[in-house]
Protein backbone atom coordinates (compact mmCIF):
# COMPACT_ATOMS: atom_id res chain seq x y z
CA UNK A 1 0.00 0.00 0.00
CA UNK A 2 1.41 3.37 -0.98
CA UNK A 3 1.29 6.51 1.09
CA UNK A 4 -1.94 7.61 -0.54
CA UNK A 5 -3.44 4.23 0.23
CA UNK A 6 -2.98 4.86 3.93
CA UNK A 7 -4.29 8.39 3.61
CA UNK A 8 -7.35 7.10 1.74
CA UNK A 9 -7.91 4.39 4.33
CA UNK A 10 -7.73 6.88 7.20
CA UNK A 11 -10.00 9.46 5.61
CA UNK A 12 -12.37 6.74 4.41
CA UNK A 13 -12.67 5.17 7.84
CA UNK A 14 -13.24 8.54 9.51
CA UNK A 15 -15.91 9.40 6.96
CA UNK A 16 -17.64 6.04 7.35
CA UNK A 17 -17.61 6.44 11.15
CA UNK A 18 -19.06 9.94 11.10
CA UNK A 19 -21.67 9.31 8.41
CA UNK A 20 -22.49 5.95 10.00
CA UNK A 21 -23.06 7.61 13.35
CA UNK A 22 -25.25 10.27 11.74
CA UNK A 23 -27.40 7.63 10.00
CA UNK A 24 -27.62 5.59 13.21
CA UNK A 25 -28.62 8.70 15.18
CA UNK A 26 -31.25 9.73 12.63
CA UNK A 27 -32.65 6.21 12.58
CA UNK A 28 -32.99 6.16 16.35
CA UNK A 29 -34.57 9.62 16.29
CA UNK A 30 -37.13 8.52 13.74
CA UNK A 31 -37.92 5.33 15.63
CA UNK A 32 -38.28 7.09 18.98
CA UNK A 33 -40.34 9.92 17.45
CA UNK A 34 -42.75 7.50 15.78
CA UNK A 35 -43.07 5.47 18.96
CA UNK A 36 -43.88 8.56 20.99
CA UNK A 37 -46.38 9.84 18.43
CA UNK A 38 -48.21 6.50 18.40
CA UNK A 39 -48.24 6.40 22.17
CA UNK A 40 -49.60 9.93 22.45
CA UNK A 41 -52.33 9.28 19.87
CA UNK A 42 -53.35 6.14 21.70
CA UNK A 43 -53.44 7.67 25.16
CA UNK A 44 -55.21 10.75 23.79
CA UNK A 45 -57.97 8.53 22.43
CA UNK A 46 -58.29 6.75 25.72
CA UNK A 47 -58.73 9.89 27.81
CA UNK A 48 -61.43 11.21 25.50
CA UNK B 1 -16.04 14.51 64.97
CA UNK B 2 -13.04 12.57 63.73
CA UNK B 3 -13.23 10.24 66.69
CA UNK B 4 -16.85 9.51 65.91
CA UNK B 5 -16.04 8.79 62.25
CA UNK B 6 -13.24 6.44 63.29
CA UNK B 7 -15.50 4.65 65.78
CA UNK B 8 -18.23 4.08 63.17
CA UNK B 9 -15.71 3.03 60.54
CA UNK B 10 -14.26 0.55 62.96
CA UNK B 11 -17.73 -0.84 63.73
CA UNK B 12 -18.38 -1.38 60.02
CA UNK B 13 -15.02 -3.06 59.45
CA UNK B 14 -15.44 -5.20 62.55
CA UNK B 15 -18.86 -6.36 61.33
CA UNK B 16 -17.40 -7.47 57.99
CA UNK B 17 -14.40 -9.13 59.56
CA UNK B 18 -16.53 -11.01 62.11
CA UNK B 19 -18.87 -12.25 59.40
CA UNK B 20 -15.85 -13.29 57.39
CA UNK B 21 -14.17 -15.07 60.30
CA UNK B 22 -17.35 -17.05 60.88
CA UNK B 23 -17.92 -18.16 57.31
CA UNK B 24 -14.41 -17.69 55.83
CA UNK B 25 -15.99 -17.81 52.37
CA UNK B 26 -14.28 -14.84 50.86
CA UNK B 27 -10.81 -15.11 52.31
CA UNK B 28 -10.57 -18.86 51.60
CA UNK B 29 -11.64 -18.32 48.01
CA UNK B 30 -9.15 -15.48 47.62
CA UNK B 31 -6.20 -17.41 49.05
CA UNK B 32 -6.92 -20.52 47.03
CA UNK B 33 -7.43 -18.48 43.88
CA UNK B 34 -4.15 -16.63 44.46
CA UNK B 35 -2.22 -19.88 44.77
CA UNK B 36 -3.94 -21.23 41.69
CA UNK B 37 -3.06 -18.12 39.66
CA UNK B 38 0.63 -18.57 40.46
CA UNK B 39 0.43 -22.18 39.27
CA UNK B 40 -1.44 -21.32 36.08
CA UNK B 41 1.11 -18.64 35.13
CA UNK B 42 3.80 -21.26 35.35
CA UNK B 43 1.94 -23.55 32.93
CA UNK B 44 1.15 -20.68 30.59
CA UNK B 45 4.72 -19.41 30.38
CA UNK B 46 6.71 -22.63 30.65
CA UNK B 47 9.35 -23.51 33.20
CA UNK B 48 12.11 -21.33 31.74
CA UNK B 49 13.48 -19.45 34.74
CA UNK B 50 14.85 -16.51 32.78
CA UNK B 51 11.54 -15.76 31.06
CA UNK B 52 9.70 -16.05 34.35
CA UNK B 53 12.15 -13.72 36.06
CA UNK B 54 11.66 -11.11 33.37
CA UNK B 55 7.89 -11.06 33.63
CA UNK B 56 7.83 -11.63 37.40
CA UNK B 57 6.70 -8.12 38.47
CA UNK B 58 3.78 -8.22 36.05
CA UNK B 59 2.79 -11.72 37.20
CA UNK B 60 2.96 -10.74 40.84
CA UNK B 61 0.66 -7.79 40.30
CA UNK B 62 -1.76 -9.73 38.13
CA UNK B 63 -2.05 -12.22 41.00
CA UNK B 64 -2.60 -9.35 43.48
CA UNK B 65 -5.14 -7.56 41.34
CA UNK B 66 -7.17 -10.60 40.25
CA UNK B 67 -7.33 -11.80 43.82
CA UNK B 68 -8.29 -8.33 45.00
CA UNK B 69 -10.96 -8.18 42.29
CA UNK B 70 -12.45 -11.42 43.59
CA UNK B 71 -12.70 -10.00 47.10
CA UNK B 72 -14.15 -6.67 45.92
CA UNK B 73 -16.85 -8.42 43.95
CA UNK B 74 -18.12 -10.01 47.14
CA UNK B 75 -17.77 -6.98 49.38
CA UNK B 76 -21.43 -5.97 49.12
CA UNK B 77 -22.72 -9.48 48.51
CA UNK B 78 -24.11 -10.01 52.01
CA UNK B 79 -26.04 -6.75 51.90
CA UNK B 80 -27.43 -7.47 48.47
CA UNK B 81 -28.43 -11.09 49.11
CA UNK B 82 -30.17 -10.30 52.37
CA UNK B 83 -31.61 -7.11 50.93
CA UNK B 84 -30.30 -5.00 53.74
CA UNK B 85 -28.85 -2.14 51.72
CA UNK B 86 -31.68 -0.10 53.20
CA UNK B 87 -30.66 -1.09 56.72
CA UNK B 88 -27.12 -0.07 55.85
CA UNK B 89 -28.48 3.35 54.93
CA UNK B 90 -30.39 3.58 58.19
CA UNK B 91 -27.25 3.25 60.26
CA UNK B 92 -26.76 6.53 62.09
CA UNK B 93 -23.95 8.85 61.15
CA UNK B 94 -22.26 9.78 57.93
CA UNK B 95 -22.17 7.59 54.87
CA UNK B 96 -18.42 8.16 54.82
CA UNK B 97 -18.04 5.79 57.75
CA UNK B 98 -19.78 3.04 55.77
CA UNK B 99 -17.40 3.63 52.88
CA UNK B 100 -14.27 3.73 55.01
CA UNK B 101 -15.43 0.68 56.94
CA UNK B 102 -15.96 -1.33 53.78
CA UNK B 103 -12.71 -0.03 52.34
CA UNK B 104 -10.72 -0.99 55.42
CA UNK B 105 -12.19 -4.50 55.24
CA UNK B 106 -11.33 -4.81 51.56
CA UNK B 107 -7.77 -3.58 52.10
CA UNK B 108 -7.38 -6.02 54.99
CA UNK B 109 -8.52 -9.00 52.92
CA UNK B 110 -6.37 -8.01 49.94
CA UNK B 111 -3.29 -7.44 52.12
CA UNK B 112 -3.83 -10.84 53.77
CA UNK B 113 -3.90 -12.48 50.34
CA UNK B 114 -0.79 -10.54 49.28
CA UNK B 115 1.01 -11.68 52.43
CA UNK B 116 0.49 -15.24 51.23
CA UNK B 117 1.16 -14.61 47.54
CA UNK B 118 4.48 -12.79 48.03
CA UNK B 119 6.43 -15.56 49.83
CA UNK B 120 4.79 -18.26 47.70
CA UNK B 121 5.82 -16.30 44.63
CA UNK B 122 9.41 -16.07 45.85
CA UNK B 123 9.54 -19.81 46.45
CA UNK B 124 7.77 -20.99 43.28
CA UNK B 125 9.67 -18.68 40.94
CA UNK B 126 12.95 -18.96 42.80
CA UNK B 127 13.36 -15.23 43.34
CA UNK B 128 15.45 -13.81 46.12
CA UNK B 129 12.92 -11.36 47.52
CA UNK B 130 13.49 -11.77 51.24
CA UNK B 131 15.74 -8.75 51.76
CA UNK B 132 13.47 -6.62 49.61
CA UNK B 133 10.30 -7.38 51.54
CA UNK B 134 9.95 -3.97 53.27
CA UNK B 135 10.21 -2.03 49.98
CA UNK B 136 7.90 -4.46 48.20
CA UNK B 137 5.40 -4.24 51.05
CA UNK B 138 5.37 -0.45 50.81
CA UNK B 139 4.65 -0.54 47.06
CA UNK B 140 2.03 -3.26 47.56
CA UNK B 141 0.31 -1.25 50.27
CA UNK B 142 0.20 1.99 48.26
CA UNK B 143 -1.11 0.14 45.22
CA UNK B 144 -3.66 -1.80 47.25
CA UNK B 145 -5.11 1.33 48.86
CA UNK B 146 -5.71 3.07 45.52
CA UNK B 147 -7.07 -0.04 43.85
CA UNK B 148 -9.41 -0.77 46.78
CA UNK B 149 -10.63 2.84 47.09
CA UNK B 150 -11.97 2.91 43.53
CA UNK B 151 -12.88 -0.78 43.77
CA UNK B 152 -15.04 -0.36 46.87
CA UNK B 153 -16.97 2.48 45.26
CA UNK B 154 -17.46 0.55 42.02
CA UNK B 155 -18.44 -2.60 43.91
CA UNK B 156 -21.23 -0.65 45.64
CA UNK B 157 -22.29 0.73 42.27
CA UNK B 158 -22.26 -2.53 40.33
CA UNK B 159 -23.97 -4.46 43.17
CA UNK B 160 -27.31 -3.30 41.77
CA UNK B 161 -26.58 -3.98 38.12
CA UNK B 162 -27.41 -6.80 35.82
CA UNK B 163 -24.17 -8.53 34.79
CA UNK B 164 -22.37 -7.16 37.84
CA UNK B 165 -19.63 -9.79 37.72
CA UNK B 166 -18.57 -8.51 34.30
CA UNK B 167 -19.08 -4.82 34.92
CA UNK B 168 -16.84 -4.52 37.98
CA UNK B 169 -13.56 -5.49 36.25
CA UNK B 170 -14.64 -3.69 33.09
CA UNK B 171 -14.89 -0.40 34.97
CA UNK B 172 -12.17 -0.98 37.55
CA UNK B 173 -9.17 -1.89 35.39
CA UNK B 174 -9.24 1.09 33.00
CA UNK B 175 -9.62 3.50 35.93
CA UNK B 176 -6.73 1.98 37.86
CA UNK B 177 -4.18 2.02 35.03
CA UNK B 178 -1.99 4.52 36.93
CA UNK B 179 -1.95 2.20 39.97
CA UNK B 180 -1.17 -0.85 37.87
CA UNK B 181 1.60 0.87 35.89
CA UNK B 182 3.09 2.51 38.98
CA UNK B 183 3.07 -0.64 41.10
CA UNK B 184 4.44 -2.92 38.40
CA UNK B 185 7.23 -0.54 37.38
CA UNK B 186 8.22 0.16 40.97
CA UNK B 187 8.23 -3.57 41.76
CA UNK B 188 10.33 -4.20 38.65
CA UNK B 189 12.92 -1.65 39.72
CA UNK B 190 13.03 -2.98 43.27
CA UNK B 191 13.43 -6.60 42.12
CA UNK B 192 16.23 -5.44 39.83
CA UNK B 193 18.04 -4.15 42.89
CA UNK B 194 17.11 -0.48 42.78
CA UNK B 195 16.47 1.25 46.09
CA UNK B 196 13.38 3.17 47.10
CA UNK B 197 14.92 6.45 45.94
CA UNK B 198 15.10 5.09 42.41
CA UNK B 199 11.34 4.55 42.37
CA UNK B 200 10.41 7.63 44.34
CA UNK B 201 8.54 9.17 41.39
CA UNK B 202 6.32 6.07 41.12
CA UNK B 203 5.75 6.10 44.88
CA UNK B 204 4.70 9.73 44.63
CA UNK B 205 2.30 8.89 41.82
CA UNK B 206 0.80 6.02 43.83
CA UNK B 207 0.56 8.23 46.92
CA UNK B 208 -1.05 11.03 44.92
CA UNK B 209 -3.55 8.62 43.40
CA UNK B 210 -4.41 7.28 46.87
CA UNK B 211 -4.92 10.74 48.34
CA UNK B 212 -7.09 11.97 45.45
CA UNK B 213 -9.38 8.96 45.48
CA UNK B 214 -9.50 8.66 49.27
CA UNK B 215 -11.05 12.13 49.17
CA UNK B 216 -13.26 11.75 46.08
CA UNK B 217 -14.58 8.19 46.54
CA UNK B 218 -16.24 8.69 49.95
CA UNK B 219 -17.93 11.84 48.63
CA UNK B 220 -19.12 10.01 45.53
CA UNK B 221 -20.27 7.06 47.67
CA UNK B 222 -23.16 9.15 49.00
CA UNK B 223 -24.58 9.49 45.51
CA UNK B 224 -24.21 5.79 44.84
CA UNK B 225 -26.05 4.71 47.98
CA UNK B 226 -28.99 7.09 47.88
CA UNK B 227 -32.32 5.68 46.80
CA UNK C 1 -40.21 15.78 15.42
CA UNK C 2 -39.03 14.68 11.99
CA UNK C 3 -36.26 17.12 11.22
CA UNK C 4 -33.94 18.85 13.59
CA UNK C 5 -34.32 22.40 14.80
CA UNK C 6 -33.05 25.40 12.88
CA UNK C 7 -29.99 25.59 15.15
CA UNK C 8 -29.18 21.96 14.46
CA UNK C 9 -29.50 22.43 10.72
CA UNK C 10 -27.26 25.49 10.76
CA UNK C 11 -24.65 23.67 12.86
CA UNK C 12 -24.76 20.63 10.60
CA UNK C 13 -24.52 22.70 7.43
CA UNK C 14 -21.64 24.81 8.70
CA UNK C 15 -19.78 21.70 9.87
CA UNK C 16 -20.24 20.09 6.47
CA UNK C 17 -18.97 23.18 4.62
CA UNK C 18 -15.91 23.59 6.84
CA UNK C 19 -15.03 19.90 6.66
CA UNK C 20 -15.37 19.85 2.88
CA UNK C 21 -13.04 22.87 2.64
CA UNK C 22 -10.61 21.34 5.12
CA UNK C 23 -10.64 18.07 3.20
CA UNK C 24 -9.92 19.83 -0.08
CA UNK C 25 -7.15 21.95 1.42
CA UNK C 26 -5.58 19.04 3.29
CA UNK C 27 -5.73 16.51 0.47
CA UNK C 28 -5.21 18.66 -2.63
CA UNK C 29 -3.89 22.16 -2.00
CA UNK C 30 -1.30 21.77 0.75
CA UNK C 31 2.00 20.17 -0.38
CA UNK C 32 3.11 16.93 1.27
CA UNK C 33 5.21 17.11 4.42
CA UNK C 34 8.96 17.38 3.79
CA UNK C 35 9.85 14.52 6.13
CA UNK C 36 6.82 12.25 6.29
CA UNK C 37 5.41 12.79 2.83
CA UNK C 38 1.72 12.35 2.10
CA UNK C 39 1.05 10.17 5.17
CA UNK C 40 1.23 13.30 7.26
CA UNK C 41 -2.13 14.33 5.78
CA UNK C 42 -3.76 11.87 8.21
CA UNK C 43 -2.90 14.37 10.96
CA UNK C 44 -5.52 16.78 9.62
CA UNK C 45 -8.16 14.31 10.80
CA UNK C 46 -6.35 12.65 13.69
CA UNK C 47 -5.41 15.73 15.72
CA UNK C 48 -8.75 17.60 15.50
CA UNK C 49 -10.68 14.44 16.35
CA UNK C 50 -8.77 13.76 19.59
CA UNK C 51 -9.19 17.39 20.63
CA UNK C 52 -12.92 17.13 19.93
CA UNK C 53 -13.07 13.92 21.97
CA UNK C 54 -11.42 15.66 24.93
CA UNK C 55 -13.90 18.53 24.61
CA UNK C 56 -16.74 15.98 24.60
CA UNK C 57 -15.44 14.29 27.77
CA UNK C 58 -14.96 17.64 29.44
CA UNK C 59 -18.62 18.38 28.70
CA UNK C 60 -19.51 15.00 30.27
CA UNK C 61 -17.49 15.90 33.36
CA UNK C 62 -19.09 19.34 33.82
CA UNK C 63 -22.67 18.23 33.18
CA UNK C 64 -22.18 15.24 35.50
CA UNK C 65 -21.12 17.46 38.40
CA UNK C 66 -24.01 19.83 37.64
CA UNK C 67 -26.43 16.91 37.49
CA UNK C 68 -25.44 15.65 40.94
CA UNK C 69 -25.90 19.18 42.21
CA UNK C 70 -29.11 20.29 40.44
CA UNK C 71 -30.72 16.90 39.74
CA UNK C 72 -32.04 18.07 36.39
CA UNK C 73 -32.35 15.16 33.95
CA UNK C 74 -31.69 17.49 31.04
CA UNK C 75 -28.12 17.84 32.29
CA UNK C 76 -27.79 14.09 32.41
CA UNK C 77 -29.13 13.89 28.85
CA UNK C 78 -26.28 16.17 27.72
CA UNK C 79 -23.76 14.04 29.66
CA UNK C 80 -24.75 10.70 28.16
CA UNK C 81 -25.06 12.19 24.67
CA UNK C 82 -21.67 13.85 24.84
CA UNK C 83 -20.06 10.63 26.11
CA UNK C 84 -21.45 8.64 23.20
CA UNK C 85 -20.19 11.13 20.63
CA UNK C 86 -16.85 11.37 22.43
CA UNK C 87 -16.46 7.61 22.08
CA UNK C 88 -17.06 7.90 18.32
CA UNK C 89 -14.34 10.57 18.02
CA UNK C 90 -11.96 8.58 20.22
CA UNK C 91 -12.54 5.59 17.96
CA UNK C 92 -11.70 7.69 14.89
CA UNK C 93 -8.54 8.93 16.64
CA UNK C 94 -7.46 5.37 17.42
CA UNK C 95 -8.15 4.13 13.89
CA UNK C 96 -6.38 7.01 12.14
CA UNK C 97 -3.49 6.78 14.61
CA UNK C 98 -3.01 3.12 13.81
CA UNK C 99 -3.21 3.75 10.08
CA UNK C 100 -0.61 6.51 10.44
CA UNK C 101 1.57 4.19 12.50
CA UNK C 102 1.76 1.44 9.89
CA UNK C 103 3.81 3.33 7.25
CA UNK C 104 5.62 5.40 9.91
CA UNK C 105 6.68 2.76 12.43
CA UNK C 106 6.02 -0.33 10.33
CA UNK C 107 3.41 -1.71 12.75
CA UNK C 108 -0.30 -1.11 13.20
CA UNK C 109 0.01 -0.85 16.92
CA UNK C 110 2.78 0.30 19.18
CA UNK C 111 2.57 1.31 22.82
CA UNK C 112 3.26 4.90 21.96
CA UNK C 113 2.28 7.16 24.87
CA UNK C 114 -0.47 8.99 23.04
CA UNK C 115 -1.98 5.94 21.39
CA UNK C 116 -1.97 4.15 24.75
CA UNK C 117 -3.67 7.08 26.47
CA UNK C 118 -6.31 7.25 23.77
CA UNK C 119 -6.97 3.53 24.18
CA UNK C 120 -7.37 3.94 27.96
CA UNK C 121 -9.74 6.85 27.41
CA UNK C 122 -11.73 4.71 24.99
CA UNK C 123 -12.10 1.85 27.48
CA UNK C 124 -13.16 4.17 30.31
CA UNK C 125 -15.96 5.78 28.32
CA UNK C 126 -17.13 2.57 26.66
CA UNK C 127 -17.41 1.28 30.24
CA UNK C 128 -19.45 4.38 31.07
CA UNK C 129 -21.91 3.66 28.26
CA UNK C 130 -22.15 -0.01 29.28
CA UNK C 131 -22.74 0.91 32.93
CA UNK C 132 -25.65 3.09 31.90
CA UNK C 133 -27.06 0.39 29.65
CA UNK C 134 -26.97 -2.15 32.49
CA UNK C 135 -28.55 0.05 35.18
CA UNK C 136 -32.09 -1.04 35.93
CA UNK C 137 -33.73 2.34 36.44
CA UNK C 138 -33.04 5.69 34.75
CA UNK C 139 -32.32 7.69 37.90
CA UNK C 140 -29.74 5.13 39.07
CA UNK C 141 -28.17 5.17 35.60
CA UNK C 142 -27.87 8.95 35.80
CA UNK C 143 -26.29 8.92 39.28
CA UNK C 144 -23.89 6.05 38.58
CA UNK C 145 -22.97 7.58 35.24
CA UNK C 146 -22.25 10.95 36.82
CA UNK C 147 -20.03 9.39 39.50
CA UNK C 148 -18.12 7.34 36.94
CA UNK C 149 -17.68 10.35 34.65
CA UNK C 150 -16.14 12.34 37.49
CA UNK C 151 -13.77 9.50 38.44
CA UNK C 152 -12.84 8.98 34.79
CA UNK C 153 -12.02 12.59 34.17
CA UNK C 154 -9.93 12.94 37.35
CA UNK C 155 -8.08 9.85 36.21
CA UNK C 156 -6.90 11.46 32.96
CA UNK C 157 -3.99 13.55 34.35
CA UNK C 158 -2.78 10.59 36.43
CA UNK C 159 -2.93 8.37 33.37
CA UNK C 160 -0.91 10.93 31.43
CA UNK C 161 1.79 11.01 34.07
CA UNK C 162 1.97 7.24 34.42
CA UNK C 163 2.00 6.46 30.71
CA UNK C 164 4.58 9.14 29.87
CA UNK C 165 6.93 7.95 32.59
CA UNK C 166 6.44 4.38 31.50
CA UNK C 167 7.21 5.06 27.86
CA UNK C 168 9.94 7.64 28.25
CA UNK C 169 11.90 5.57 30.76
CA UNK C 170 12.22 2.80 28.21
CA UNK C 171 12.59 4.58 24.90
CA UNK C 172 12.46 8.11 23.64
CA UNK C 173 8.78 8.87 23.30
CA UNK C 174 7.60 9.05 19.75
CA UNK C 175 4.99 11.71 19.67
CA UNK C 176 2.52 12.23 16.91
CA UNK C 177 3.02 15.78 15.84
CA UNK C 178 1.88 17.39 12.65
CA UNK C 179 5.13 17.65 10.73
CA UNK C 180 7.39 17.62 13.75
CA UNK C 181 8.13 20.65 15.88
CA UNK C 182 7.82 23.20 13.10
CA UNK C 183 4.34 23.29 11.65
CA UNK C 184 4.45 24.99 8.28
CA UNK C 185 1.97 27.81 8.01
CA UNK C 186 0.38 26.20 4.95
CA UNK C 187 -0.53 23.23 7.11
CA UNK C 188 -2.24 25.35 9.72
CA UNK C 189 -5.15 26.26 7.46
CA UNK C 190 -6.56 22.76 6.76
CA UNK C 191 -5.88 21.88 10.39
CA UNK C 192 -7.84 24.90 11.62
CA UNK C 193 -10.66 24.19 9.16
CA UNK C 194 -11.01 20.62 10.36
CA UNK C 195 -10.77 21.72 13.99
CA UNK C 196 -13.68 24.10 13.52
CA UNK C 197 -15.55 21.63 11.36
CA UNK C 198 -15.30 18.72 13.78
CA UNK C 199 -16.18 20.86 16.79
CA UNK C 200 -19.27 22.14 14.97
CA UNK C 201 -20.09 18.59 13.92
CA UNK C 202 -19.81 17.57 17.57
CA UNK C 203 -22.20 20.38 18.51
CA UNK C 204 -24.61 19.25 15.79
CA UNK C 205 -24.48 15.61 16.92
CA UNK C 206 -24.93 16.75 20.52
CA UNK C 207 -28.06 18.80 19.78
CA UNK C 208 -29.59 15.89 17.86
CA UNK C 209 -28.56 13.25 20.41
CA UNK C 210 -30.00 15.32 23.26
CA UNK C 211 -33.23 15.60 21.28
CA UNK C 212 -33.33 11.80 21.12
CA UNK C 213 -32.88 11.64 24.88
CA UNK C 214 -35.74 14.14 25.34
CA UNK C 215 -38.06 12.02 23.17
CA UNK C 216 -37.15 8.99 25.27
CA UNK C 217 -37.87 10.83 28.53
CA UNK C 218 -41.19 12.01 27.11
CA UNK C 219 -42.08 8.46 26.03
CA UNK C 220 -41.30 7.15 29.49
CA UNK C 221 -43.50 9.88 31.02
CA UNK C 222 -46.45 9.11 28.74
CA UNK C 223 -46.09 5.40 29.51
CA UNK C 224 -46.06 6.15 33.22
CA UNK C 225 -49.19 8.33 33.22
CA UNK C 226 -50.99 5.83 31.01
CA UNK C 227 -50.00 3.01 33.33
CA UNK C 228 -51.37 4.95 36.27
CA UNK C 229 -54.73 5.57 34.53
CA UNK C 230 -55.12 2.09 33.12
Amino acid sequence: MGNWGFVGLAYGLALVALVGYLVFLKGRLRGAGEGLAALERESGRRTR
Amino acid sequence: MLGELLRRTWAMTWKDVTVELRARERINAMLFFAALVLFIFNFALGPDRETLREVAPGLLWLAFLFTGMLGLGRSFQAERENECFEELLLTPGDRESIFFGKLAGNILFMVTAEALILPLFGILYNLDIWGLLPSLALVAFLGTVGFSAIGTLLAAMTAHLRAREVMLPLLLFPLTVPVILGSVRATEAILAGGGLTEVSHWLKLLGGFDVIFLVVCPLAFEFVLEE
Amino acid sequence: MGRGSLVARILGGAAGLLLATGLYLGLVVVPPDAVQGDVQRIMYVHVPSIVTAYIAFFVVFCTSILYLWKRDLRLDAVAVSSAEIGVVFTGITLATGMIWGKPTWGVWWTWDARLTLTAILFTIYVGYLMLRAFAEEPLAAARYGAVLAILGFLDIPLNHLAVYWWRTLHQPSSILRPGGPSVASAMLLPLAMNFAGLILLFAYFLVERVRLERIRHRTAEVRLTRGRRG
